[in-house]
């Protein structure tokens, strides 16, 4: 069965959870749209296709400290970083919550990240359906949905008046205000997408792996890194330490493999130092690897980096060259 | 409370710091928690990551044999800001140390065979337990041969053992240098070269390698055509690590995580990776 709030009671409702606990939802910076906790109902933006960084900062911050050395005795007391509040995350698109499901393959895999395990179990997820699709959109291609359910504990989806709420998780529904009552409304349909063709891909990257059209592809990179920063599930990591006024801090912050020196060894070897090698990695990670370890690829068609990259590389096309590269051999 | 946080390290004492080269310490590290030190056993081609805090993590080979956290040993070359740090540990002086982390040398299943060690430099330094565990059950192996070269005799890493090594029953050392000095009696030549001129046996043999890249490209090659066959070639990947969990995707080499899969492989499994290492 599902509910129906209306746009005051849903105001009503965010004003009443964000007392409770932190409640990180999309929020317009100098004309970007990130999710950033809120203190009044009225920061919250909902216009918007998506947020222009995905919601893992949620998780897996920027920077974070992961413990502090303490003392100044030259015995270091190390003191681990700890959450210390329940969270929301309102209004995060289908896409953006099975980019978090992707992440939790690695993060909560024995040994678990203790941090990012701890911001999981102490976060709910509110996601909202997509009316309407982005021209780089593809979720569906790639195993979601602009209505898809599967990874938030409730899904709301905007209708004339107000939304239907469907309570997927037990957790969700501990969530809910008092009185809410049944939808009279039906499901819309969700949009239709471009269909991009993803089948063979995991095959492909594997049969071509020494294929020059990787240097090729490479050629015009410029190796900024931004595919990886708005990418929901890139999850490279460096951990270097910070002095913080004597009390240094050991600080885990975003990496990408396209970074020079990601691979560098200690005397200046590197194995993967050519362009071509690099980006291999990145598409190689997302559509082979990934896959193999844990039965999906690492792309929840969300086109944040076909938007962001400045020269043009879409993947999309990759993973259409590359199946196409198999057609052309099989023939 | 959450759960345990893996990223941080043991607390661990400097107990000892030895110079053995110019860039090379042998630091003997004691864990502070006496049950995170009895618990803490590993076998020859473990690492582990150590800290000098303020200054940063990076990973290890142990180089001693696990006695239940006891004499736990590290041999470290100073190159970069964490090795300068390291060095710079006065006795007594805390550290951290994370680990045992990887896999190891299978020793068990090489009982019976000839074993060829190759080592290089500071490559030297997973061979070192390597060695000793053989030497330890002498028994258990045949012929035991060790090639070790280094750019100058001062940077033969563990020449203190060298005697220790020699005298072994059925061991032989054959040592070499890329450049000598007046005093230096043994050979001069490229490790590879050293290879096939003393040409080991593939029969029933094991040969575990470990040293600069370059060492190791043309050591398999000679290794290979001295009749030796991918899966009697054993040696320990280096690549740069942060987290050492499977997580921080640094040490990813083809669909493999050094810290997680390896660092030992045959090259067997090597030549299966989908990129080279």
């Amino acid at each position: 069965m599902n509910l129906f709030i209306s746009r005051d009671e849903l105001i009503r409702w965010l004003d009443q959870l964000l007392r409770e606990r932190i409640l990180a939802a999309p929020v317009q910076v100098q004309g970007l749209t990130l999710f950033q906790p809120i203190s009044k109902v009225e920061e919250v933006t909902l216009d918007f296709g998506n947020t222009t960084l995905s919601p893992k900062e949620w998780f897996l911050p920027p920077t974070e400290t992961l413990f502090s050395m303490q003392g100044n005795d030259g015995h270091p007391q190390l003191v681990p970083s700890t959450i210390e509040k329940d969270a929301v995350i309102f209004g995060l698109r289908p896409c953006d919550a099975k980019g978090i499901a992707l992440m939790d393959g690695p993060f909560l895999r024995e040994p678990g990240d203790a941090l990012y395990q701890e911001r999981r179990a102490r976060t709910s997820l509110i996601g909202l359906s997509c009316r309407q699709v982005q021209p780089e959109c593809f979720c569906t291609s790639v195993g979601s949905a602009p209505n898809d359910s599967s990874h938030v504990d409730i899904l709301l989806t905007e209708i004339e008046n107000g939304y239907i709420v469907q309570v997927i998780t037990e957790k969700g529904k501990a969530l809910l205000p008092e009185g809410l009552t049944e939808s009279k409304e039906e499901l819309p349909a969700p949009p239709e997408l471009q269909a991009v063709p993803t089948k063979e891909v995991t095959q492909a990257v594997r049969e071509f792996f020494d294929n020059p059209y990787w240097e090729q592809l490479a050629d015009r990179c410029l190796h900024c890194n931004i595919c990886a920063y708005v990418c929901p599930t890139c999850y490279c990591f460096d951990v270097r330490d910070y002095p913080n006024k004597g009390n240094p801090e050991r600080v885990r912050s975003w990496d990408s493999c396209q970074s020079t020196g990601f691979t560098r060894i200690a005397g200046g070897y590197d194995p993967r130092a050519a362009k071509g090698a690099r980006l291999r990695q990145r598409f190689s990670h997302k559509l082979l690897y990934f896959p193999e370890e844990f039965q999906d690829i690492a792309c929840v068609g969300c086109g944040r980096c076909v938007k962001s990259c400045p020269v043009n590389i879409d993947i999309r096309e990759v993973m259409s060259d590359l199946q196409q590269l198999e057609a052309k051999s099989g023939s | 409370m959450g759960l345990e946080n893996p990223f941080v390290p043991y607390l661990a004492t400097l107990k000892s710091a030895v110079d053995l080269t110019p860039d090379v310490k042998l630091l003997g590290v004691e864990l502070e928690n006496s049950a995170e030190k009895a618990s803490f056993d590993y076998k020859p081609g473990q690492f582990a990551l150590l800290s000098a805090f303020g200054e940063g993590e990076a990973p290890f080979g142990i180089v001693s044999l696990s006695r239940h956290g006891d004499g736990l040993e590290f041999a470290v070359r100073r190159i970069g800001t964490v090795t300068n740090a390291l060095h710079e540990l006065e006795l007594g002086d805390v550290l951290g140390v994370r680990g045992p982390f990887g896999n190891y040398f299978p020793l068990e299943d090489y009982v019976g065979k000839n074993m060829v060690i190759i080592g290089g430099g500071i490559g030297m330094a997973p061979l070192r337990p390597v060695i000793n565990q053989i030497l330890e059950q002498r028994d258990n192996y045949q012929d035991l041969l060790i090639i070790n070269g280094a750019r100058t005799p001062q940077d033969l890493v563990f020449a203190p053992e060298f005697k220790t090594w020699m005298e072994a029953p059925r061991t032989k050392l054959e040592l070499t240098v890329d450049r000598g000095d007046e005093h230096w009696g043994e050979r001069v030549a490229l490790v590879p070269d050293v290879v096939k001129e003393v040409a080991p046996s593939p029969d029933n043999a094991i040969a575990i390698t470990c040293g600069p890249p370059i060492m190791i490209h043309y050591t398999l090659i000679v290794l290979k055509e001295l009749g030796f066959k991918d899966n009697q070639i054993v040696t320990t990947l280096e690549a740069k690590m942060k987290c050492g969990l499977g997580k921080c995707a640094r040490c990813n080499v083809g669909d493999k995580y050094v810290c997680q899969d390896g660092p030992v492989f045959t090259l067997e499994q090597i030549s299966q990776f989908l990129e080279q290492p």
